[in-house]
């Protein structure tokens, strides 16, 4: 089975350590996909004050953000696969920009994926453990219109 | 009666064009075709706007300089240095470098004006800590909150004070009298309530060896630190002999370009692709256009309404006067607010005290309300709604419940600490 894990900057091996205990049984090739959320990024883009443009007018600024959110995505996305190699399963990694959740609802679909993993909220520690706040948007998303399985972890 | 109401009317459309932008036309271009209406219209005559426009000759050239002076400390990397090294000085712990990125951003605020920390800080500060991989989101308001908070800290730290200064003169003794204190206690309940909202999001560490090594300071780079040390003795210098502040950014500018010039550092495109001159287009424009209502006797009623407020005593004076500012910040934007308040007072005849008092807290209130709805205007509430509406996870109400909860604390202790030195 193929299987979608999707990875935040952070706790991404433990994701894959707990998808693969769920799939045991079965011969996974795991997926791993991080998706850098360009939210911020619009949000920088639209600020403008009287006496400066915003970084939208410089491409340099973009360049420095651009680097800066690669090189995270790929670290997250390093660490993740280390957990994977560790466990003998087969691995591919992808990285992503865009709306999360678009993103890694559309990619299961192309990737064939029989089954999403991912998180209930990237920092499960700031919102409380059960409740209509426990479960993020992006995963919210992805319970919504996955058109296969999800694994949503709610725990840490 | 009639005439009354389409002076008001050409001043509220125009507000109204400026906030929305529609297919983001520069708000320059509304604010000048509405200033170039009142004057067509009768409401100013050209001689008289000519008067205007060349009595403001100090924020035009103030503008001009402290646009060029931050223009040319980004292009030497002085942002990006100072967030690598508060980000060293953090030694990993997320709530160090939370700290760190407040006292940066005030530091850049004090000296270089708010939009420089709100516009060119906080993109370098969103890498830094993207690169860390914290959450971004209480840095980015940390940056948001900060370049306001601390604008009030000396009369160059925002556009507003300059324009309400030059209107009423006063130099840096009188300022800091006033707002010294109020700047003291809002920089620290800022920090302090972060601190606490964001409490679960510091309490990660970050891999020191991620960052990339601080610039050693040669050549351009050195440059540009002893010539932004001088700017800033300037500034409070300048402040206190009551020099004029167009000065001392022209001239702080002008040394900055003549050493970029030297260690051919000069991109003149850059920099003038850096300098936003729409802001010429836009001050003229709202220069003229309150003018109008000025003339048609708004302002004055606004005054006598202040000054029936200020017969009842100080205290409700400078509370009216800093909220309203405030509250019409978030309306109409706060520089337009800010221009309608020193036509308001320039027709109020309350003691010589207490008008001083009400000029302190018209700053006040123009520099910070701004927070109450993070940036300050209609424009940015409905863009947030947008963002919520395409599912982001930096919900409106989020946003906009630190600055209610928040900013109206900080108005009360400021206005309250304004009057205490009446």
């Amino acid at each position: 089975m193929r299987i979608l894990c999707a990875i935040g900057l952070r706790g991404g091996a433990d994701l894959v350590r707990r998808a693969l205990a769920v799939v045991s049984n079965s011969s996974p090739e795991l997926v791993l996909v991080h998706v850098i959320d360009e939210g911020p990024r619009h949000e920088l883009e639209h600020a403008h004050g009287p006496l400066h443009h915003g970084p939208r007018s410089h491409p340099e600024r973009w360049h420095s953000v651009d680097v800066a959110e690669t090189a995270a995505g790929e670290e997250a996305l390093e660490e993740a696969r280390a957990a994977a190699d560790a466990a003998g399963v087969a691995v591919t990694t992808q990285l992503e920009r865009g709306n999360p959740e678009h993103a890694i609802v559309a990619l299961a679909e192309e990737r064939e994926a029989g089954l999403i993993v991912i998180r209930a909220r990237e920092h499960p520690e700031l919102r409380p453990p059960r409740g209509p706040k426990s479960v993020g948007h992006t995963a919210r998303f992805v319970v919504d219109h996955a058109s296969c399985d999800v694994l949503l972890l709610r725990t840490d | 009666m009639p005439r009354l109401a389409f002076g008001l009317a050409l001043f509220a459309i125009t507000l109204l064009l400026v906030i929305i932008r529609p297919r983001r036309i520069s708000e320059a271009i509304f604010a000048l075709g509405g200033g170039a209406l009142m004057i067509a219209g009768g409401f100013v005559a050209p001689a008289q706007a000519w008067v205007i426009l060349l009595g403001e000759w100090n924020v035009y050239g103030f503008f001009l300089g402290l646009m060029t002076i931050a223009a040319i400390a980004e292009q030497a990397g002085i942002f990006e240095a100072l967030a690598l090294l508060a980000a060293r000085w953090a030694r990993g712990d997320a709530r160090r470098l939370y700290l760190a990125v407040f006292l940066v951003g005030m530091g850049i605020a004090a000296f270089l004006s708010n939009d420089a920390t709100a516009l060119i800080l906080t993109p370098v500060v969103y890498a830094l800590v993207t690169r860390l991989r914290l959450r971004a989101l209480p840095f980015m308001f940390a940056c948001t909150f900060i370049a306001d908070t601390a604008s009030f800290l000396l009369p160059v730290s925002n556009p507003i004070n300059i324009i309400v200064l030059s209107a009423f003169g006063g130099g840096l003794g009188e300022f800091l009298r006033y707002l010294l204190l109020p700047a003291a206690f809002c920089i620290a309940f800022n920090i302090a309530i972060f601190f606490w909202l964001f409490r679960r999001d510091l309490r990660y560490s970050y891999d020191i060896s991620r960052l990339e090594a601080i610039p050693a300071a040669r050549g351009f780079f050195r440059f540009t630190i002893i010539a932004l040390s001088i700017i800033c003795v300037g500034y409070v210098a300048g402040s206190l002999a009551q020099i004029p502040l167009s000065f001392i950014s022209l001239g702080g500018s002008a040394l900055l370009l003549a050493g970029a010039q030297f260690y051919h550092k000069l991109d003149p495109r850059r920099l003038g692709s850096d300098i936003s001159w729409s802001l010429f287009g836009f001050i003229t424009g709202l220069f003229i256009l309150v003018r109008g209502i000025e003339n048609l006797g708004v302002t004055a009623a606004l005054g006598q309404g202040l000054v029936r407020i200020a017969s009842v005593g100080a205290l409700p004076a400078v509370l009216a006067t800093a909220f309203g500012t405030a509250i019409g910040a978030n309306i109409i934007n706060n520089v337009p607010m800010a221009l309608v308040m020193v036509s308001t007072l320039r027709g109020t005849a309350a003691s010589a005290g207490i008008h001083q008092g009400l000029i302190y807290a018209t700053i006040f209130g123009a520099d910070l309300g701004p927070n109450l709805t993070t940036i300050g205007s209609l424009a940015t509430m409905l863009w947030l709604l947008i963002l919520r509406r395409k599912g982001l996870d930096i919900s409106t109400m989020e946003y906009i419940k630190l600055g209610i909860t928040i900013v109206p604390v900080m108005l009360l202790a400021g206005a309250l600490l304004i009057w205490l030195r009446l």
